[in-house]
């Protein structure tokens, strides 16, 4: 399947708006011959009598010939299964905590949902503590739950309460990371390389700012990135740089990186 | 099933209660080959947009009334003796009942002759399961002013013939509109009784005393409120984004797609003083036109129903029908 | 008739005021939008979908709130009026199903009236939902006109020139449907005059969608840099 020919004004748009179709037409290179064609339809699209149906605002994007999906940005968390989130304990309830990860839902962690966690062995969360989780159950007509381990292994793989630092909050674009590489279909690979390098190492934000300042960074999707580096100074170049870059032209990124960092160096200068 | 399908349509007119029974009893056989059966009530409770969807496509209704059917309006005039006029309007299960209080007040000083006329529908708990105790509903205080909005609009009654003493006093005219039981359409039976009460309405007559700057009224003496227009409602409601059906019951309402409410002028045919559709699925402008044509020959008999009310007495409860 | 005055700088009865708008203005909601058209302006922020109050919890869909807010006094009927018919509009083309017990929160600011307040106020609400990343089936979009007392259709009219209206009408039309989402008309009007505002309205309305495209192409191109036209 491709887009359909370019008589059609939509078919040749890559910027969509809520309401514009995108007629679907067999095409030759992709027919496959095992039988009925597939297309895969991603987040904000939609399908109808054979079309497919912009639903949001956004780069249409396509990947694998037949994989469709919107890429938009917005600043409100819709919870994803599998998406690392942060969030903050605020309140604990009998077997689980009630965890505030931004989404129209309050999510449950079960207390058993941490490694090596037993009925003895609890984990000790406080009411405001910060937790880095993923989301083991998304779904529209349920509560969300979180878990603190790795499904594959058992192990925290780097889940788990988050002490110190801080947390700002950018869109949900800039928390994907620029993850040009990653459609919604690799949620896996999002998550390696949030987990191991907490960002998309690709990303000109961090690869920057890791030249001049080394600092600790946990993503959630949920639009939170917390930082952590040894001075107060870094950790707010850190973040301005973050806020700034957020809806900023890539082109821009650069000068706006550059001039955060002459700033923390005159205040190193000054103390 | 004979009996379960006349249950569900409650006013059997002959030709559409054999459809329907038809409509419902094929549901009901193929249920059956399945190994259970389902009543038409049941269905009706666990699947109403179906239940709906069925009677439509047969070319009738629930209740037994084509597609395009009206109720009949059913006026009376002046049921609340106490008020300076009044009416009671039935569309089939909807019941309604208005009332005009008029009262003495200070006119604004940018309009020193102009009186005033305050509509207000009540959608009291007592009338459907929907409504709370509280402050007025968003549907009674959004009807009241839509209404408000065209009365003013199409000069139904000129301010200045509600002038007692310019700048000093004018009426006042409170017309309650008291929803008491809620079949469906209530915004047609309002407008119908509030029309139907303003005609009726008599003012007492009122003199002003400058020197001790207050009105009196006498009682004994009335003067008819003139009243310049007829307003007829005729509301359609559109199921499915493609079906137009005719005055909504309280049932239909439910599962409509969006509702089409025309004001037309009933004496002058090709006047409207009003439309409104809020929402829901798109109407084409086809539709607009012919529902409009439709509408006009609803307004001839709303009309009808009102000239029968008057002839038959002012202030006797009478009820006409169309 | 020709070069007819109008109470503001047009020349031409079917003439609309200049609009624009601006998004993301306020950093705290979701979606943010000011629709301009002529001198009257509205401000309009989004929420959602967040958690609802239990007695507006829809099990199967969300419940849309519209606070309709005029630029001075105290809000009236006419304000719930308002608040009805833009929340009816965009319940229609909002995707509710996606987000069952939770609420989607459309708050209107008039900030100046100068006439057609109603669809300005829409076409503010439409933009903020797409800003704030709402599923939408379609974009409604508003338009104001009224007929005055010799007969003249005026477009999109100030509130000068409504005074003097006979009657004044506002269709919704969007991107998908060929037919009308919404209409209020009052006044005093022929099936001839209101099929013609019906049809001038249409026309109108191109324009209006013409902006929202321009609008979100603009805010798209800007966050994802060249890489969105590739």
């Amino acid at each position: 399947m491709a887009l359909a020919g370019q008589s059609q004004p939509n078919a040749a748009r890559k910027i969509l708006i809520p309401g514009d179709r995108i007629p679907l037409v067999p095409d030759a290179a992709h027919q496959s011959k095992e039988g009925p064609l597939k297309v895969r339809v991603g987040p904000g699209l939609q399908q109808e009598q054979g079309d497919l149906v912009a639903v949001k605002a956004g780069v249409l994007k396509q990947a694998g010939g037949s994989k469709y999906w919107m890429d938009g940005s917005q600043k409100r968390y819709v919870p994803a299964a599998s998406d690392p989130v942060l969030g903050t304990v605020t309140a604990r309830q009998g077997e689980s905590f009630r965890v505030d990860i931004g989404s129209a839902h309050p999510a449950a962690l079960s207390i058993l949902a941490f490694e090596g966690a037993t009925r003895r062995n609890r984990p000790n969360l406080d009411v405001g503590s910060l937790v880095y989780c993923r989301l083991s159950v998304a779904n529209k007509d349920m509560e969300p739950e979180l878990e603190c381990v790795d499904p594959a292994t058992g192990k925290a793989g780097g889940y788990g309460e988050l002490k110190g630092g801080f947390v700002v909050k950018c869109s949900l674009r800039m928390a994907r990371g620029y993850v040009n590489a990653c459609s919604p279909w690799n949620r896996r690979l999002v998550l390696i390389t949030l987990n191991y390098s907490l960002l998309n190492p690709k990303n000109p934000i961090v690869t920057i700012l890791a030249e001049s300042i080394s600092f600790e960074l946990a993503v959630g999707l949920n639009g939170r990135v917390w930082i952590n580096a040894k001075s107060c100074a870094e950790v707010i170049a850190v973040a301005k740089v973050i806020q700034a870059c957020d809806g900023a032209a890539a082109s821009d990124i650069n000068k706006l990186i550059n001039h955060e960092l002459r700033r923390l160096e005159d205040a190193m200068d000054t103390s | 099933m004979a009996p379960a399908a006349a249950a569900a349509a409650p006013t059997p007119a002959g030709n559409g209660t054999s459809v329907s029974a038809m409509a419902v009893d094929g549901d009901v056989a193929a249920a059956a080959s399945q190994g259970f059966s389902l009543d038409p009530d049941t269905f009706q409770k666990i699947h109403p947009a179906e239940f709906h969807r069925r009677f439509l496509s047969q070319g009738v209704r629930a209740d037994g009334r084509p597609l395009q059917k009206f109720r009949k309006a059913k006026i009376s005039l002046g049921p609340v003796s106490t008020a300076n006029g009044s009416a009671m309007v039935r569309l089939g299960d909807t019941t309604i009942i208005c009332g005009v209080k008029a009262e003495v007040a200070e006119p604004k000083p940018a309009a020193p002759r102009s009186g005033f006329i305050v509509p207000n529908l009540d959608l009291p708990p007592l009338c459907s399961p929907n409504y709370r105790p509280g402050p007025p509903s968003e549907l009674a205080q959004t009807v009241s002013e839509y209404m408000d909005q065209v009365i003013k609009s199409c000069d139904l009654v000129n301010p200045e013939t509600l002038c007692i003493e310019p700048g000093h006093a004018v009426w006042v005219l409170y017309v309650d509109i008291v929803c008491l039981n809620h079949g469906g359409n209530v915004v047609d039976a309002a407008m119908i009784a509030l029309a139907a009460a303003l005609k009726h309405t008599r003012l007492p007559q009122a003199t002003y005393y400058e020197t001790e700057s207050t009105v009196r009224v006498t009682d004994t003496f009335t003067i008819p409120l003139s009243v310049k227009r007829t307003l007829v409602p005729v509301t359609f409601g559109v199921f499915d984004a493609a079906v137009v059906i005719a005055d909504p019951t309280a049932e239909e309402e439910a599962h409509l797609s969006t509702t089409l409410t025309y004001v037309l002028d009933a004496e002058n045919g090709e006047a409207a003083y009003g439309v409104l559709k809020s929402g829901g699925s798109a109407v084409p402008r086809d539709m607009l036109v012919a529902c409009w044509d439709d509408a006009r020959k609803r307004a001839v008999d709303v009309v009808a129903a009102l000239a029968e009310a008057e002839q038959a007495g002012n202030r006797r409860p009478d009820v006409a029908a169309v | 008739m020709s070069a007819r005055i109008r109470s503001d700088q047009r020349k031409l009865p079917s003439e609309m005021r200049p609009f624009y708008c601006s998004s993301a203005l306020l950093s705290r909601s979701d979606g943010s939008v000011r629709f301009k058209s002529g001198d009257s302006s509205v401000l309009c922020s989004v929420f959602g979908p967040m958690e609802v109050k239990i007695r507006d919890e829809k099990l199967d869909k969300a419940t849309v709130e519209v606070v309709f807010k005029a630029a001075a006094g105290n809000s009236t009927t006419k304000e719930r009026l308002y608040e009805r018919v833009i929340r009816e509009t965009l319940e229609a083309s909002i995707l509710t199903a996606l987000h069952p017990r939770s609420a989607i929160r459309i708050t209107l600011q008039v900030l100046t009236d100068d006439g057609g307040i109603l669809s300005t106020a829409l076409n503010a609400a439409t933009l903020a939902l797409v800003d704030a990343g709402i599923a939408l089936r379609s974009l409604p979009a508003g338009v104001t006109c009224m007929i005055d007392q010799e007969g003249v259709l005026l477009l999109d009219p100030t509130i000068l020139e409504l005074e003097a209206a006979r009657s004044t009408h506002m269709f919704v039309f969007d991107n998908i449907s060929d037919g009308a989402l919404s209409n209020i008309s009052t006044g005093s009007f022929s099936m001839d005059e209101y099929t013609s505002c019906y049809d001038t309205c249409f026309s109108a309305v191109a324009a209006v969608q013409q902006l929202f495209r321009s609008s979100v192409e603009g805010k798209v191109r800007r966050e994802h840099g060249p890489e969105a036209d590739a």
